[in-house]
């Protein structure tokens, strides 16, 4: 579950934003605790709550005096943003460089993943 | 950061033997370490000095900002789980639990009781009867019950098996977010603790060669896999700890970061970046001090302490 | 860089009850110093019992004597070897110092050898009122020993057990410092003294002085001088204690 590539704090950070994208964890809704987050990956709290600070620093969690932290408003579509600019380079262009190393150019590429979608779409 | 121990130009001579060469570190309030070295290096020596179970050569140690030695008000907030702690002659579990609670002043009952249960230790057999992975069970109840302020953790796991182990990271990790103290781990699992440790500090032959947060150690090493002459215009003079070779295919170790720019153009170049776990890095360093001692004496002296 | 704390959070109670804990220590197993003594001397008391008692059935009615209530002493050189050898290191485990530990031990013995004592004076008593169990027996009313009354037999008794407390705790402190050579070293080192103490006293031909020494000096006399033995072979072990890597 947990890949060496990033770091630990980056990665754990990464999961709860993903729990924030698919909308099990909604907006104004409390989020995991930094011991809870420990517990359940199996890490040193210092490294969650350094995590958690990351989303707090981003406007994604914010802290609620005396009772935790909490999904801030219009952090489903923060995250959103993100991710849609980072898609290129983070899937795009390991898959060209992937492509291009076998003999694929971009429409051959392009035209395998409308099939790819194609069972999925009605 | 404040720091809770303080050692410099700590040396420690057997004979003919050093085993630790002038050290020097500090140790933060309220961290997970990890102590990590191969065999011999040093690791038990240290922490028999800093719980004053045992005299430096030559050197200061500061623990709480006094001397250890034969200081009760020092000693007592702090605990040493030893690999092969010895035992009365006819003490069983029970009593070595009795004892703990008598000398901790924050020792708690409850968590000693769970965690008897949790390991399955029987109380009244006498130690010298128990298994291997149950005389560490003692050892790590005795250093989880007693909520020591500064709690060393010397080879606990030995003869537990993984079910064991995860009970007794767990634990850790549960008490220590709820009671924060300060821990230093030493192990050989290093893949197994380098998530639980905020800090490493790795000692080889008697001398510190690592004193980091964990994540800027794991950050601070990377892998690269492709063809030689690729491989070769990517380091860049970097610091190389590890190669090897598979006909056109080198793979490189390296010191240093990579900056997202740096990773892109590594990837286009048709170079696979690959991490190195903690338990690499440590392997590799170590490896490589070694080779680079041997070269000027053949005879190693790596085990031969203790 | 660091800001230091001292010590001082430490609750000094705590602190100093930690010796008087020592002795808890060395009782939480009662088997060491108190299951075991009393048996040594319950074992050695009656074997000697039945010994008189065929003596005496065989009509042999003359007083008798014997050596069998120094059997528990020799135990306690045997506590005092454990105490250093593995409860030492234990007692490391725990985070005690050198000082607390050792005064804690002596104390944990003393408290041990003073019940001992305790029961070979009763025993005793009852052999003084009882001449004997009727059988001109003794086991602890041993004529020399009880010639300064009961208190000064108690008193020698209770010396001996700590003395060879005190000898077992010695010389395992300089097995575990120095080794057995060191060991075997010292300890032909005190036979070769002894030997020629043996030697000028033949030498001078000063062994009717001797006696007469012995004799005026009595039990309670050598008692006194077994404790000046006993203080600086205790005084010995400590600082070969503190030293010593556990």
């Amino acid at each position: 579950m947990i890949d060496d590539g990033k770091p630990l704090f980056v990665q754990i950070a990464e999961q709860v934003e993903d729990s924030i994208v698919d909308g099990s964890l909604a907006e104004e809704t409390q989020a995991p605790s930094t011991t809870e987050l420990a517990a359940f990956h199996r890490i040193n709290p210092a490294t969650a709550a350094k995590g958690v600070n990351m989303l707090v620093d981003k406007g994604v969690l914010y802290k609620r005096r005396g009772i935790g932290m909490f999904v801030a408003a219009g952090a489903r579509d923060l995250l959103l943003t993100e991710r849609r600019r980072a898609f290129a380079l983070r899937y795009v262009q390991p898959l060209l460089v992937e492509a291009r190393r076998i003999g694929l150019g971009p429409d051959d590429v392009a035209n395998l993943i409308r099939a790819g979608a194609e069972p999925a779409t009605p | 950061m404040d720091s809770v121990i303080e050692v410099r130009h700590l040396t420690k001579r057997y004979k003919d033997v050093l085993a630790l060469d002038d050290v020097g570190f500090d140790i933060q309030r309220d961290t997970i370490y990890g102590f990590l070295g191969r065999n011999g290096a040093g690791k038990t020596t240290a922490m028999s000095i800093l719980t004053a179970q045992n005299l430096p050569t030559s050197g200061q140690v500061r623990v709480f900002g006094e001397d250890p030695y034969e200081n009760a008000g020092v000693l007592s907030r702090m605990c040493f789980v030893r690999e092969s702690q010895k035992y009365p002659d006819d003490a069983t579990p029970r009593h070595a639990l009795a004892s703990a609670r008598l000398f901790f002043p924050r020792w708690d009952q409850d968590l000693a009781d769970d965690l008897v249960e949790e390991f399955q230790l029987p109380l009244k057999r006498t130690i010298k009867k128990l298994s291997r992975g149950q005389l560490s069970a003692v050892g790590v109840i005795i250093g989880l019950a007693s909520r020591a302020e500064i709690t060393f953790f010397d080879e606990p796991y030995l003869g537990l098996d993984a079910v064991a182990r995860q009970i007794f990271y767990d634990r850790l990790l549960t008490d220590y977010a709820e009671h924060p103290r300060t821990v230093l781990l030493s192990s050989h699992l290093i893949d197994e603790v380098s998530n639980l440790i905020e800090r490493v500090l790795v000692i080889d032959a008697g001398r510190i060669i690592m004193d980091e947060s964990t994540e800027d150690a794991r950050a601070g090493a990377t892998n690269v896999v492709g063809d030689a002459a690729a491989v070769e215009r990517a380091l860049h003079g970097r610091e190389v700890i590890h190669r090897e070779s598979l006909g056109r295919v080198t793979s490189v170790t390296f010191l240093g970061r990579l900056d997202d720019g740096e990773r892109a153009a590594l990837a286009a170049d048709g170079l696979d970046l690959a991490p190195v776990s903690l338990q690499q890095l440590i392997v590799r360093l170590t490896q490589q001090r070694t080779a680079g001692r041997d070269a000027f004496a053949p005879a190693s002296q790596e085990g031969s302490l203790r | 860089m660091t800001t230091l704390e001292s010590g001082s959070v430490t609750r000094p109670a705590a602190v100093r009850n930690r010796t008087r804990n020592v002795v808890r220590l060395q009782f939480v197993n009662t088997q060491t110093f108190v299951w075991v003594p009393a048996l040594v001397l319950a074992g050695a008391w009656v074997l000697t019992m039945l010994i008189y008692w065929m003596l005496h059935s065989a009509g042999i009615s003359e007083v008798k004597t014997g050596g069998g209530s120094q059997a528990p002493l020799w135990y306690f050189l045997v506590v005092g070897i454990q105490a250093m050898t593995l409860t030492f290191p234990f007692s490391q485990a725990l985070s005690l110092t050198r000082r607390e530990f050792y005064l804690g031990s002596l104390a944990a013995a003393a408290v041990s050898g003073l019940g001992m004592s305790l029961l070979f004076t009763l025993l005793g008593l009852i052999e003084q009122a009882t001449d004997g169990y009727g059988m001109n027996g003794y086991f602890a009313y041993l004529g020399w020993v009880w010639e300064a009354g009961p208190l000064a037999a108690g008193l020698t008794y209770f010396v001996l057990t700590m003395l060879f407390f005190i000898i077992g705790f010695w010389s395992a402190t300089i097995y575990k410092r120095y080794g057995t050579a060191m060991l075997t070293i010292v300890l032909i080192g005190i036979g070769l003294a002894l030997v020629g103490l043996v030697a000028l006293v033949t030498w001078q031909q000063a062994w009717p002085e001797v006696g007469r020494w012995i004799v005026d000096t009595g039990s309670l006399g050598l008692t006194l001088w077994a404790i000046l033995v006993s203080a600086l072979l205790a005084a010995g072990s400590y600082l070969t204690l503190r030293r010593m890597p556990a």
